[in-house]
């Protein structure tokens, strides 16, 4: 599994460019599926069929990551740039950019105070001497992302866009132990979850599905000074409560805490103060989806190097097999 | 139906955003004049009341949120104290020493806990003590005690009950928009004995508070011709402008803005002035704020209008308000309800 973690965190893919991701997807996919397909916002969407009294369930999970669009390239050939989805300033200064025919940038800042930085204060250098020769190399609307190589630290993994490949992993995971489920699954690898949950809305309305799932990252509290947060990394699948997207079906959110009572798989409640998740554009879909997250505890999230712990992604990996095979009948 | 009555219960009941099943099985009960009652998959409740005429009707949705806002438990401290953040936009300054239920295995009453004023430095004094640094004690002294009872994600309410004051004046919890909710009820109360040719939807609305969700999945499985969203407005009250207030006791603010169909405004202000119920007219040049935007787009849209029951203090435990607005809310509603036809409904696509 690592290896796939490996894979897929260090591929190209900012939100509206995912086809590196997905493709990728498609090729470990292969064999474990019903029927593979995409829909015309990009998303990857992955069949398993159950029983015909089985409910249709959708799990999602984004295949996009934050990053750069250049907004300008001066004479001198430096490159301005905008944010592609919820980039902090503090990550940026020293890091490295990579755009999609490989093209690697460092991020440096004009003089002035660190208090003070601001994204219009940052610029890309791609080691060009002029504008003509940044040109052979990059456009306006080139999007990049951040260059960072997955690193194994025995139970703890860093990587970029862990935010959301390894909610990829657990889908891709699970598919693997899954042989005859109860309920028809869709395991949909979404896109552009980063810049307003858009893959998985209209994703949600072709599959009007029973019941929806998110996979997706949480934050932690378990570090030096940080701010409250009743997550830690190693204890398990984080159910979520709530965040600014969604508030967990009461429902869902049951059997979820019921399907790992019983199951000995390991969990905490989540309650997010900020962010959201595909969850919160599913639950919304037509006349209304039951819809509850599933999340991987996660340090560090959209910095280049995001923490996750191995036991809780066997975890998350449990939960959803649990949830394929679960008779649903009169719940949703 | 003692409305007022139900009215009460409803303030008094515990209902926050995403767990509003106790408000429908209440409103439910005081509702009798529905044909038809069902919740859908989000747990609106949709009361139905059909026309009395062949159909296709015309549809006509009313919507008032249940959901209030609450407080969600984050962490269980080692001590037993509970910490906590917002469900919706709580004004945090009024949260201060006040009494709550913790809706954990049971029912909870906690207090909101507070440093002593003999021990505040002096700048303390001054300031409004920020939400991560309240607590809420349910008595129990230590994280293994409390957890067997309470866990994160545990949701909390403002315990507190609905106040008469003089006259038709009432205060409490929860009035945003409970409200609403009532003035639905006066409605169909009132059309139990008018004739009407649309078929009627009251749908008490879930997850307002959070972002009008229920709303946009009501909306969307109804499909209606026309919405009328009720909640509350601010109120008059000292300190406050006149502009931007509608005053109390003298009916409902009628909404003017982006998201109110200008045929319906028109028809809406000639039946108050037929009937001589009192209103205010209401600018709201905002659309964003209530369940008249999410009704308005869903779907290939509908024409929409906004009726605001005037309301002080809102978003704090003594919402305040004149129960004769409600009333008049309700009858202004059915009126209207009765004095439309297919030709009407027709003409609304003409914009």
């Amino acid at each position: 599994m690592k290896e796939i973690i490996a894979q897929l965190t260090e591929a190209f893919g900012p939100s509206g460019y995912e086809t590196e991701v997905t493709d990728m997807i498609k090729g470990m996919v292969e064999g474990y599926a019903d029927e593979v397909r995409t829909d015309v916002l990009g998303n990857l969407i992955v069949v398993k069929n159950g029983s015909p009294e089985g409910k249709k369930v959708m799990f999602a999970a984004h295949t996009d990551e934050i990053g750069v669009v250049v907004t300008h390239i001066d004479d001198k050939g430096f490159l301005r740039f905008a944010n592609i989805g919820g980039v902090g300033v503090a990550t940026l200064v020293g890091n490295r950019v990579r755009f999609a025919n490989g093209t690697i940038g460092v991020i440096y800042q004009e003089k002035g105070d660190w208090k003070e930085l601001t994204l219009d204060k940052l610029y890309i250098d791609i080691g060009a001497e002029s504008k003509d020769e940044a040109l052979t190399k990059v456009r306006v609307g080139e999007f990049g992302i951040f260059h960072r190589e997955f690193a194994d630290l025995g139970n703890r993994l860093i990587a970029k866009s862990m935010d959301d490949r390894i909610g990829c992993a657990v889908l891709i995971e699970a598919l693997k132990k899954i042989d005859k489920p109860t309920n028809t699954l869709y395991f949909v690898f979404t896109t552009q979850e980063e810049v307003g949950l858009r893959g998985a809305r209209t994703a949600a309305f072709g599959l009007d599905p029973d019941l929806g799932i998110a996979l997706d990252v949480t934050l932690t509290g378990d570090m030096p000074e940080a701010r409250r947060m009743d997550v830690s990394l190693g204890k398990g699948a984080a159910i979520k409560v709530k965040d600014s997207s969604l508030i967990a079906h009461p429902k869902v959110k049951e059997l979820l805490v019921q399907l790992c009572e019983t199951n000995g798989i390991p969990y905490q409640m989540e309650v997010l103060e900020f962010g959201g998740t595909d969850a919160g554009a599913i639950h919304l879909t037509k006349a209304g989806v039951p819809s509850g997250t599933i999340s991987i505890p996660t340090r560090y999230v959209h910095s280049p190097s995001e923490m996750v712990d191995i036991r809780d992604v066997q975890a998350c990996i449990d939960l959803v097999v649990a949830v394929s095979n679960q008779d649903l009948t009169g719940v949703f | 139906m003692d409305i007022k009555q139900v009215f009460r219960t409803l303030s008094e009941a515990s209902g926050v955003s995403g767990c509003e099943a106790e408000l429908a099985q209440h409103i439910q009960e005081a509702c009798p004049w529905a044909d038809e009652l069902r919740t859908d998959k989000l747990g609106n409740l949709i009361m139905l009341k059909k026309g009395q005429s062949p159909g296709p009707r015309p549809k006509v949705m009313l919507a008032a949120h249940m959901d209030e806002i609450g407080l969600i438990v984050t962490k269980i401290e080692e001590d037993g104290f509970l910490r906590f953040s917002t469900i919706g936009g709580f004004d945090q300054r009024v949260l201060l020493a006040q009494e709550v239920v913790v809706h954990g295995k049971q029912k909870l009453t906690g207090v909101i806990g507070a440093k002593p004023p003999h021990i505040q430095t002096q700048g303390e004094q001054r300031k409004a003590v920020k939400m991560e640094d309240l607590f809420i004690d349910i008595g129990l002294d230590s994280a293994e005690q409390a957890g067997q009872v309470v866990q994160v994600g545990d949701l909390v309410t403002i315990k507190r009950g609905v106040s008469d004051l003089q006259g038709s004046f009432m205060a409490g919890k929860a009035f945003d928009d409970r409200a609403g909710v009532a003035a639905i009820l006066e409605c169909f109360k009132a059309l139990s004995t008018i004739t009407h040719t649309a078929d009627v939807y009251g749908v008490a609305t879930v997850q307002e508070e959070v972002g009008l969700r229920g709303a946009v999945t009501s909306t969307y499985g109804i499909t209606p011709d026309i919405g009328i969203a009720i909640d509350v407005g601010f109120g008059d009250s000292a300190g406050l402008p006149d502009t931007g207030t509608i005053k109390l006791s003298q009916g409902p603010g009628i909404g003017i803005g982006p998201h109110v169909h200008p045929k319906l405004l028109e028809r809406m202000v000639e039946t108050a002035q037929e009937w001589n119920i009192s209103y205010s007219l209401d600018p709201t040049p905002n659309p964003g704020g209530t369940d008249a935007y999410a009704i308005q787009v869903a779907r290939a849209g509908a024409a929409t209008i906004l009726l605001s029951i005037p309301l002080r203090y809102m978003h704090t435990p003594v919402e305040t308000l004149d129960y004769q607005d409600i009333q008049r809310t309700g009858r202004l509603m059915a009126l209207f309800i009765a004095g439309l036809d297919h030709e009407f409904v027709e003409g609304l696509t003409c914009f």
